[in-house]
């Protein structure tokens, strides 16, 4: 174990650097925020991270700390400008905003090194400590799928005007989709920089868009565990399509546009709709065995209802598991 | 323009301050009057009922009301608190539910977390026993729901269908569902834009002893319906309209033969019948 842990090492921490990453741009999509926001967000932080550890020599966590407040704070003007927009606007708007960032890096003399970069951010960080920050992030994150706040978004996502109904402000919230974005994306661009010690204008670009976006595409959208799936395959399959050569950009492309086409929810997405289908099957045999005699004449009539609703829904089903 | 004829607060209980005063509101989009100057007040506890024809405004009315849409023109308010100037959000948390035209259920929740989604108005699902603390509140509690939820399944007979989600339910059940939720955020004032459409004639039936049920607690409910019947069984004060405006008020039974309502909305048939 300790051997292959030792070999994949970059591997393993490339797959939570990519994970954070993935989540800055899965949280806002939650809430309905087109936004690739994250990507800018990752190179504050890395920026912001390295500056503090190259001027200062903050150990490693009080640079990822740095880095990833530097981010969320840039979030909350971002959110005040681009809360309005949506859709494609949003995300142009947000993509103009990264490359925005690439330019100022690429500009910005000796505190951002230029065109060639900042070198030399060496820091303690520690297998441990990435992990642990990962989880704590991925916990809160996993905090808002369920319960109040999980209601709270999917409402925000699905129907803005039915939810402002509901009493939920749906612009601070997607205001707030900013600010954890910038923390969590600042929050990998941080871990990056000080576990390759160098960042670049070269590093920050539109790949890390696509990057972020293929990993939520093939893991799925709605939850943190789509975003691991996604993060898992997006990091490790290269090393392992290594074998086909230069084929292997070629198979990339195919699995991430047949995921698109085939799993629109992602492998996520696809194992929840088989759960709930086992669920919708339960709940079917539940109705059938569980009518009484006594209730209610009206009762009954509606109860009738929906078990040839739902005895549609499973026939439905099973055509299109046998297709 | 004002309204031809200008509301006036229910006679049942005319000292009662009116919950809601609404003063020559009138939403315009572009040429388009869809309420044009209508003034009324409502009176707590009490059912009102908005007629009209198809396009005459009344669902509109219902999203000015909420602030869903920018009034042209007007003023409301709340407790004698303007809110004509107040988000939706504000709205619904001052005590105003709604239920929609159509159906607006999050379909990737089940009946429960539908329903739920109401209380949360005031807090967690687990009620107040999940304390004030906020990352607390944010903990899921598996199994506890707040006594509003119980109380407004029970009470639209979802009683069993509470793991079901929207596409597994008929129409008419979602419906009840959307009453639930509404009922759960345990509103001063409610707002029911056709709520029994889809519904046969035993629902309807239970949605009317309901709704009369609640106001019996002191609700008071303003109800948008096509179904006349339902109109003369719930509501005790009826406003008609027409091309945005008020062209009758009064006791149901009275506003259904008002020969200006038979021709606009209900038609020659029914007057032959009247």
């Amino acid at each position: 174990m300790s051997v292959w842990f030792d070999a994949h090492l970059v591997l393993v921490q490339a797959t939570f650097v990519g994970l954070l990453l993935a989540l800055s741009i899965q949280f806002p999509l939650r809430m309905g925020v087109f936004s690739f926001a994250g990507v800018g967000s990752y190179a504050i932080g890395a920026y912001a991270a390295a500056i503090t550890v190259l001027r200062w020599e903050v150990p490693g966590l009080v640079a990822v700390a740095v880095g990833a407040l530097a981010a969320g704070l840039a979030g909350l003007p971002l959110a005040l400008l681009l809360a309005r927009l949506g859709g494609l606007y949003l995300g142009m708007a947000t993509i103009a905003f990264d490359l925005i960032l690439t330019v100022v890096a690429t500009n910005g003399g000796d505190l951002t090194g230029g065109p060639t970069g900042l070198f030399g951010a060496i820091a303690d960080i520690t297998m441990a400590q990435i992990i642990g920050v990962t989880v704590v992030a991925v916990a809160l994150l996993a905090l808002t799928e369920r319960g109040r706040m999980g209601r709270r978004i999917d409402a925000v996502r699905d129907d803005p005007e039915l939810a402002a109904s509901m009493g939920i402000n749906v612009r601070r919230h997607r205001q707030a989709a900013f600010v954890v974005s910038g923390l969590l994306g600042g929050c990998a661009g941080a871990i990056n920089v000080l576990l390759r010690t160098t960042v670049g204008p070269t590093d920050i670009g539109f790949g890390l868009v696509v990057l972020a976006l293929t990993m939520i595409i093939l893991g799925g959208a709605r939850s943190w565990l789509g975003a691991l799936i996604g993060a898992v395959v997006f990091t490790w399959l290269p090393s392992l399509l290594a074998v086909v050569g230069e084929w292997q950009h070629v198979i990339y492309g195919v699995i991430v546009a047949l995921a698109a086409i085939w799993i629109p929810g992602g492998v996520l997405g696809l194992a929840t709709d088989a759960w709930r289908g086992l669920q919708q099957r339960r709940r079917l045999r539940e109705l059938a065995t569980a009518r009484p005699a006594e209730t209610p004449a009206a009762q009954r009539g509606a109860d009738e209802e929906e078990l040839a609703v739902l005895e549609e829904l499973v026939q439905e089903t099973s055509v299109e598991t046998q297709r | 323009m004002t309204a031809d004829v200008q509301g006036t607060a229910a006679p049942a209980d005319a000292s009662a301050r009116p919950v809601l005063q609404a003063s020559d509101v009138a939403v315009h989009f572009g040429g388009i009057k869809a309420v044009d100057g209508l003034s009324f007040g409502l009176t707590p506890g009490k059912i009102f009922g908005i007629l009209g024809p198809n396009g005459s405004g009344k669902s509109t009315l219902l999203a000015a009301l909420t602030r869903l849409v920018p009034l042209t023109r007007g003023s409301l308010t709340f407790d004698g608190q303007p809110f004509h100037h107040t988000s939706p959000a504000k709205v619904a948390r001052k005590g105003v539910a709604r239920t929609f035209q159509t159906v607006r259920l999050l379909s990737g929740l089940t009946v429960q977390e539908n329903v739920e989604l109401g209380s949360d108005l005031h807090g967690s699902s687990a009620g107040s026993s999940a304390g004030g603390s906020p990352l607390r509140r944010l903990l899921p509690r598996r199994g506890v729901s707040a006594p509003a939820v119980a109380e407004a399944i029970e009470r639209t007979r979802l009683t069993g269908l509470e793991k079901l989600r929207p596409g597994e339910l008929s129409y008419g059940t979602q419906r009840r569902v959307e009453i639930a939720r509404a009922i759960a955020m345990r509103p001063r004032l409610l707002l029911l834009d056709e709520p029994t459409a889809g519904m046969n004639h035993g629902e309807r039936r239970e949605i009317s002893v309901l709704l009369q049920e609640l106001r019996g607690e002191g609700l008071t409910q303003l109800l948008v319906e096509h179904d006349v019947q339902m109109m003369l069984d719930t509501c005790d004060y009826v406003f008609a309209m027409n091309f945005g405006k008020l062209i009758a008020e009064g006791p149901p039974a009275d506003v259904v033969r008002d020969p200006a309502v038979q021709e606009a909305y209900l038609g020659k048939k029914w007057r032959q019948h009247a």
